[in-house]
């Protein structure tokens, strides 16, 4: 009798092991301390704000999904290190966005990893590594971006501008001398002809080393032009506004990434009438407006620069979870991929998906302008932004890079 | 000699046995102090040992770890050597850089030879981004460990071994080099270069050797670094790398031979750690940093062998004991305020405070409030008294020692 | 014509704030020897400062206030720090206040976070100047460009036409004599970096407002800073206005360069072969604006390496 008590109680002991499986574990590794750490705190707001999402709603597979944030202090180096320690530590999702390099580094670790385990398989959630050879020549199977990229922001803006009305003939092209400002360069021109506008200068300047911009300024002015498209982030963004507004150089700004915290306080009145191209924009409608809400209640500020869209891939995420949520049992790489390759859902803005030849994701597109009309206000000015033209997901996608030779599993 | 010996094998041992004591995650993190530990040792060949202080050594640091991958990649990825000698095109390329850099550089000294390895390096960083056949623009090179020698190179256990090969290997080396007339003369270069150049010694050739074997060394460290991650980045180039190393080579001890790898070690253990449990670790390692400096100007190792070795009297374990619990005890409070603070200034703060009021916040398991008096009572008196500790401990060593003599 | 009239101006503008935060570097150096790395974060303490008073005090005061701030901060890390640190060498005073910058620049970012704060030039000091060939120059650069000046003309005369600038100079030669005879050589080493703190300090009130007040803006000055106090001679004043401003005009005229190695090549016919070997030889001299500077003190270094103007090596 005793024994047939042990015996079950034994076997109740395992029953409970199975039925409660293994947490997902899902990793963030992000630069979050140093100097480059704002924009990672950013994506870390973000992911939790998604995470708890899924979470509130039951978790997966009857498991909370278990969070980790790794600091890759950084750079590439301390990206790998961290890559490692975190699938050493359980994680089956990596989570990453604030920069192309290190993105570039887990993708490849990714890939690597997978290589030589396999069975074991690890998903890279490219939040917003937007270089585009991330899903180009560097593609693979165990990727995925939920970012636009530099193609898709550039031909938005510029048609949106366009048939708005608001891109003069004479373009000025500047950009960051890497990668990324070296891509929107290459769009910048390529759409010359197809858009209809000239590219009366070109200037490719170093990263975050510029302190005075007036210089080039005034290689603007000089070139005539009255439309000035730069794919220039944080400082480099600010200081070259700043400069032009300065010198009372008559341009409007078409950018990519105006909405950083803080840009619009410093920029003040000088950003009136500058136009982005965004994945977001909180007054579109009921439904952004209820996000931008619930954001807020939740981390103290309304979603901005790269948060909607990280919040958006995260829910993305969620959805290809809840497609494979009936069984049970830990769940592969795999076939998180294969369902986020399947899976389409509808954000605030308009419909999202994955395409499944290189894995970039398909957006809409806002084009939108900095007024005083805008009624969400930023950075405790009064000035906002309005949307004035949305481009769907099918509309502002790219084709695919025929340098992206993904290689499927089985 | 013989307790040195001792020593040496015991630390050889641990580290040889370290696979089977530790988690895969922490076993990542010890190649990560290895090689930082090789580094600070090659760069205190030339810092600490020729007393020429150089701001550029993230230059041959990164030049190692490009010449690996490009030599791994080699014939379609076949690599240009079997995995394990991998390092050897880190050194190679790391000598040749440091006799072109070297020969420039050692005519000047002191703070012009500083500024002329950080021209040199800066410069090299600012081109690699633009040369994007050796430097892999933004997204760097990526490369793959081969299989070599009936080692599959994938587990972190093999790199492990592999990288502690390496290490204790340059490491003995440059142990080695210390003994011979070689390593006297460089001590020479440091105490007195005027009297070596009477004593017919060209201190121009001398230096530019040093200098170039110090960034052979470092191109292993860097070779070791690239096999490790499999890819290079040119943001290995940066200032903050050179600026590493410095600070762990003089928080461990510039002139004493273990002590830049033992501070390296432990700096990036420090990091490790601390940078996953708290945002301020940076502030952390600052303030670490100068105390260092202010309070242990020979380094931690520095001044533990000097303690060892009588200078300052004879110790008294009571009175270290109490200086340590001291120590301890305003670190207690320091951490206590900073942490708060920081958590009272953060966005998360501001988003809890949306509900109205002050809520109290997180910290060691129990919720403070911001404008309770215990909450900053507490860090105040837990400084006030640790710091008190260790001054009454001073005051009272220091009448003991005056009453001796 | 006007475009190079704009350049110039522009050049020497940015080079005379340059010269606004090397100043102190330089004297601090001429004087202790002491490669001051928590220099340029004087300059952000004194931006973030400025910033903090401003709605309190209104501009004006704001950018007198927060220099003094900076000056106090300056002369407690001076008697309580580096004097510490000073019998130990002087790699231990540089490492010292290398330490000191992480601290300032991580304290900077838990107090006001990570993004640049809204401090901008107030709206009465924002109008242009004068135009010229259609092109507007603001007031505020000129007035960044008249602080400068004048504070050059003070320390200049303060330095050679006063009893304590007799001291001080003295003292920068030969500290020892100068205590032999009788002066306080400690006072002087404070109250050198006192000054040399308020004057970045009022160089980051100035200038955060015109450029951006940001956590990273010590890391971006730091180093050219550096630069201007080597190729113009450690410990002189005058070389130190000279680098500043050729580095500025260097970088501003540069920006308008848009030739590469390959176009150099191209003269003596071997344009093609360049341009198919890529790499270094296409990179066009516009890109490499910020990086010119280091060009420059690599040359000065290995061909004059006591600086323009520098005497002392």
């Amino acid at each position: 009798m005793l024994k047939t008590a042990m015996c079950c109680s034994a076997l109740a002991i395992m029953c409970a092991g199975a039925a409660q499986a293994e947490p997902l574990q899902v990793a963030l590794v992000e630069t979050l301390s140093g100097s480059q750490a704002s924009t990672g705190l950013l994506y870390r707001t973000a992911a939790q704000y998604g995470i708890a999402k899924i979470n509130a709603a039951g978790g997966f597979r009857g498991e909370p999904i278990k969070f980790v944030e790794y600091d890759s202090q950084g750079g590439p180096v301390g990206a790998a290190d961290r890559v490692k320690a975190a699938i050493a530590d359980g994680a089956r999702v990596i989570l990453q966005g604030s920069s192309s390099s290190v993105a570039g580094q887990i993708s490849e670790d990714v890939r690597k990893y997978n290589l030589r385990n396999k069975g074991k398989e690890v998903l890279y959630l490219n939040l917003g590594g937007e270089a585009l050879e991330l899903t180009g020549e560097k593609c693979h199977f165990h990727v995925i971006r939920t970012s636009p990229n530099a193609a898709i922001r550039f031909q938005t803006l510029t048609k949106g501008m366009k048939e708005l009305g608001l891109m003069g003939d004479k373009v000025y092209s500047i950009n960051q001398n890497y990668s990324w400002g070296v891509d929107v360069q290459s769009i910048i021109k390529a759409n010359a002809e197809t858009v209809g506008y000239t590219v009366v200068g070109e200037t490719l300047h170093e990263v975050n080393k510029i302190q005075d911009f007036s210089p080039y300024v005034a290689q603007i002015q000089q070139s005539g032009a009255d439309t000035v498209l730069t794919g220039n982030w944080s400082n480099d963004l600010l200081l070259l506004m700043k400069a032009a507004a300065d010198a009372k150089l008559k341009v409007r700004f078409g950018t990519s990434f105006l909405d950083q915290p803080g840009n619009i306080g410093n920029a003040g009145s000088v950003a009136e009438g500058n136009v982005m191209s965004a994945p977001f924009n909180p007054e579109l409608n009921d439904a952004t407006k209820a996000f931008a809400e619930d954001y807020k209640a939740k981390t103290g500020h309304y979603p901005a620069y790269v948060e909607p869209y990280a919040v958006f891939g995260m829910d993305m995420f969620a959805a290809a979870l809840k497609s494979l949520d009936d069984a049970t049992g830990p769940v592969s790489a795999n076939e998180i991929v294969l369902a986020l390759e399947n899976t389409k859902i509808e954000t605030p803005v308009g419909s999202l998906s994955i395409r499944a030849e290189d894995h970039q994701a398909e957006m809409p597109m806002i084009i939108q302008e900095v007024s005083k009309e805008a009624a969400f206000k930023v950075d405790g000015t009064e000035y906002g932004f309005k949307p004035l033209k949305v481009y769907t997901g099918a509309d502002s996608a790219d084709p695919v890079q025929a340098t992206c030779k993904m290689k499927r599993p089985g | 000699m013989l307790k040195k010996l001792v020593a040496v094998i015991a630390v050889l041992a641990l580290l040889l046995a370290l696979p089977a004591l530790l988690s895969e995650s922490m076993l990542n993190a010890s190649v990560q102090m290895l090689i930082a530990a090789l580094f600070a040792t090659a760069f205190a060949l030339l810092c600490g040992q020729a007393g020429m202080l150089s701001f550029g050594h993230a230059a041959y640091f990164g030049l190692g770890a490009f010449a690996t991958v490009h030599a791994m990649n080699a014939f379609g990825g076949d690599g240009l050597l079997p995995t394990p000698l991998m390092p050897l095109a880190g050194a190679a390329i790391g000598l040749i850089s440091g006799l072109g850099a070297g020969y420039f550089s050692t005519q000047r000294t002191g703070t012009y030879f500083a500024m002329i390895t950080l021209a040199l390096a800066e410069l090299l960083h600012a081109l690699a981004p633009h040369l994007k056949e050796v430097f892999g623009g933004e997204a760097g090179i990526s490369s793959f460990r081969m299989p070599a020698w009936g080692f599959e190179f994938g587990s972190t256990i093999e790199i492990y071994y592999l990288v502690l090969g390496w290490t204790v290997l340059c490491i003995a080396l440059l142990w080695g080099l210390t003994l011979t007339p070689f390593g006297r003369l460089v001590l020479g270069l440091r105490e007195n270069s005027h009297r070596l150049k009477f004593l017919g010694y060209n201190t121009h050739a001398l230096g530019t050797f040093v200098f170039a074997l110090s960034a052979a060394f470092a191109g292993v460290a860097g070779a070791l670094q690239a096999l490790n991650i499999e890819a290079a980045n040119y943001v290995v180039l940066e200032t903050q790398v050179s600026t590493a190393v410095l600070l762990n080579t003089f928080i461990g001890g510039a002139k004493v031979f273990f002590g830049p790898a033992i501070g390296a070690a432990a700096m990036t253990f420090f990091g490790h750690v601390t940078s996953d449990l708290t945002r301020s670790w940076l502030l952390y390692q600052g303030i670490i940093f100068m105390l260092v400096m202010m309070y242990l100007p020979r380094g931690i190792v520095g001044e533990i062998l000097a303690r060892f070795r009588g200078e300052g009297g004879a110790v008294n374990p009571v009175a270290v004991l109490a200086r340590f619990a001291g120590i301890l005890v305003a670190a207690a409070g320091f951490v206590m305020a900073i942490e708060l603070t920081q958590r009272f200034f953060s966005t998360d703060y501001k988003a809890a405070r949306q509900a109205g009021g002050w809520p109290a916040v997180e910290f060691a398991g129990h919720m403070w409030a911001p404008f309770a008096p215990l909450t900053w009572a507490l860090p105040i008196v837990l400084i006030a008294a640790g710091l008190g500790l260790v001054t009454f401990i001073n005051r009272r060593e220091a009448r003991r020692q005056e009453a001796q003599i | 014509m006007e475009q190079i009239v704009f350049a110039l101006l522009n050049g020497v503008i940015y080079g005379l704030l340059l010269f606004m935060v090397s100043a102190g570097l330089t004297l601090i150096f001429g004087m202790m020897g002491v490669l001051n790395f928590a220099h340029a974060s004087f300059y952000m303490v004194g931006a973030y400062l400025a910033y903090t008073l401003q709605p309190v005090t209104g501009f004006w005061l704001a950018i007198i206030l927060a220099p003094l701030l900076v000056a106090g901060l300056g002369i407690f890390v001076e008697r309580f720090v580096l004097r510490r640190v000073h019998a130990y060498g002087h790699a231990h005073e540089l490492l010292v206040t290398f330490g000191l910058s992480v601290v300032i620049a991580e304290v900077i970012k838990m107090f006001y976070g990570n993004f640049p704060v809204d401090y901008s030039v107030p709206s009465d000091l924002n109008f242009s100047a004068f135009a010229l060939g259609g092109m507007e120059y603001p007031f505020y650069r000129l007035f960044m460009g008249g602080v400068a000046v004048v504070m050059f003309a003070v320390l200049y005369l303060m330095l050679t036409r006063t009893r304590v600038g007799i001291v001080v100079r003295a003292a920068i030669y030969r500290p020892r004599m100068v205590e032999a005879l009788g002066h306080n050589v400690p006072m002087v080493f404070m109250a050198i970096f006192g000054i040399g703190a308020f004057l970045a300090g009022l160089a980051g009130a100035i200038a955060g407002a015109f450029y951006t007040t940001n956590p990273n803006m010590a890391l971006e000055l730091g180093v050219v800073v550096f630069v201007v106090v080597v190729v113009g001679g450690l410990g002189s004043m005058e070389g130190a206005m000279l680098a500043s401003i050729i580095i500025g005009v260097m970088n501003s005229l540069a920006v308008g360069v848009n030739v590469s190695l390959a176009d150099v090549l191209a003269r003596v016919g071997l344009g093609d072969w360049a341009r198919e070997t890529g790499g270094i030889l296409t990179l066009q001299l516009s890109s490499l604006a910020a990086t010119l500077p280091f060009f420059l003190m690599l040359l000065v270094l290995l061909v004059r390496p006591s600086g323009l103007l520098g005497e002392k090596e």
